[in-house]
């Protein structure tokens, strides 16, 4: 499915359209260049789960963990800094794939042979100015 | 007198210390250096590596500081934040050591582990006083008023200092990590050349991802005319992203500091590292008649040594943790009540 993104002020409903888009699946890979806002997106999608604090890019930490409501667990990745499939089963990659929690993924390229077998992907382009083409498919 | 044997693997980097009274006798940080003592190489990798490297290096600091285990006094570890997995070694292998040889153990916050490194050499700052945590994962202003009676004042809404670093090098199509090549080229370059907009946050707070985008439109825009832009004037694009990062946080600390009237600065983490910080600090310390603290560079990375030097202050005051210590990977900086 297809949305076009022309103002930052869109995103909430964006936000809503990816959850209904997305079904049951609990694993979402972003792609997109640096600077598209897959962070952005991934704040807006923790706030629509409840989660109150502040949504950081994990890229040195490679995971930020959050509560939403009613205590769910969401794993927040950015695999942008590792280097090999292999620090990513290190890190313990899979554990979190397969727990049944949400999972917010960036930079998901090296990882994907670790993924679940269905995985929502949503790809993040710019177009001109500040607006964003966001395509994904289940 | 208390002989305390800390480990810290919070993140990709294990790292064991031992603190006599409070003094630092062995530091070190799993490197090619103690894999080699033990003829292999350890790769750098997050908590199934950690479990490798941590043997090695404990041994290697209690034999620098001619100890044996049965000497330990206390056992310390960072227990959050960080990774999960990566917590999860240190912590497993120092409760097991504490309840094996039966002596206590200390739970350090690897944040304020990162502020009380002032406190491992002198000159050491005298309370109150401001200190700025910059690293790869953090970017934090703190009011200090006693070792464990402090006030977070701001933090950074998105993107920590280290990683505004590297995510610009990336833009402009450095490797990773690109904070230390940015700081490099930056010494050659031009920091009025181009001028990144300075995010404008309420109260104390930070944000450097507006910075981020701002830098991918401009270069956007300078790339359609020249498609080298980026390469061209790389010297000057450094300059100018490391002014703007530099001003971001040196503009909070200003401000912070005036509102408090408080002329002690610090600062902590692995990027008060970079040159340009360092000389604006050190610009606007005189500027401002502050007094200035920045830790040895080893203590400014991810290191054990800090760990050591918070589990001695917890050790004098009886901040014990017992065996059901469960690392924390979002364990929150808040003061510790006294014992």
């Amino acid at each position: 499915m297809d949305f076009e993104l022309k103002q930052i002020e869109s995103l909430p409903a964006l936000a809503q359209q990816l959850f209904v888009a997305a079904g049951e699946c609990k694993i979402w890979c972003f792609n997109g260049p640096m600077g598209a806002g897959k962070t952005t997106l991934i704040a807006e999608l923790c706030k629509q789960l409840g989660v109150q604090e502040a949504v950081s890019s994990p890229t040195y930490g490679l995971v930020n963990e959050y509560r939403g409501g009613a205590q769910q667990a969401i794993f927040h990745f950015d695999f942008y800094r590792i280097q090999s499939l292999a620090e990513a089963y290190d890190m313990g990659a899979e554990d979190y794939f397969f727990s049944g929690d949400w999972c917010f993924i960036e930079w998901p390229d090296l990882v994907k042979d670790l993924l679940p077998a269905q995985v929502f992907t949503i790809n993040i382009s710019i177009l001109e100015g500040s607006t964003r083409l966001i395509r994904t498919h289940l | 007198m208390a002989i305390i044997l800390a480990v810290e693997s919070s993140c990709d980097d294990t790292s064991a210390a031992i603190a006599i009274n409070g003094e630092i006798r062995a530091n070190r940080v799993a490197t090619q250096e103690v894999h080699a003592r033990y003829g292999g190489v350890v790769p750098e990798l997050a908590s199934r590596a950690h479990q490798e490297a941590l043997v090695p290096v404990v041994q290697a600091v209690l034999d620098e500081a001619g100890l044996t285990l049965a000497q330990i006094d206390a056992f310390a570890v960072t227990a959050g934040p960080g990774l999960m997995g990566s917590l999860l070694v240190g912590t497993s292998f120092i409760k097991g050591l504490a309840l094996s040889l039966n002596k206590p153990l200390l739970a350090v916050n690897h944040m304020q582990a990162h502020i009380l490194a002032h406190f491992i050499d002198a000159p050491r700052p005298a309370f109150p006083f401001l200190c700025l945590t910059v690293s790869g994962g953090h970017t934090q202003l703190v009011l200090l008023r006693d070792y464990f009676d402090f006030e977070i004042l701001g933090q950074t809404i998105d993107d920590a200092a280290g990683e505004a670093f590297d995510k610009s090098a990336k833009l402009l199509g450095l490797p990773y990590p690109g904070g230390p090549l940015v700081d490099k080229y930056a010494a050659l370059g031009n920091p009025k050349a181009f001028a990144f907009p300075i995010s404008k946050m309420p109260g104390y707070d930070f944000s450097f991802s507006g910075l981020k985008t701002a830098i991918l439109y401009f270069l956007q825009k300078q790339q359609q005319h020249d498609p080298q832009f980026a390469v061209t004037h790389l010297n000057d694009l450094c300059a100018s992203i490391q002014h703007t990062i530099v001003q971001i946080l040196l503009h909070k600390l200003q401000a912070a500091a005036l509102d408090l009237g408080i002329t002690r600065i610090a600062i902590a983490g692995g990027v008060s590292a970079n040159s340009g910080l360092r000389q604006a600090l050190q610009q606007l310390a005189s500027a401002q008649g502050w007094e200035l603290f920045i830790p040895d560079f080893q203590y400014c990375t991810d290191n054990a040594g800090m760990i050591a030097m918070t589990a001695h202050l917890q050790y004098e005051r009886g901040l014990f943790a017992d065996q059901l210590l469960v690392p924390d990977p979002r364990l929150p900086l808040q003061p510790k009540p006294q014992a």
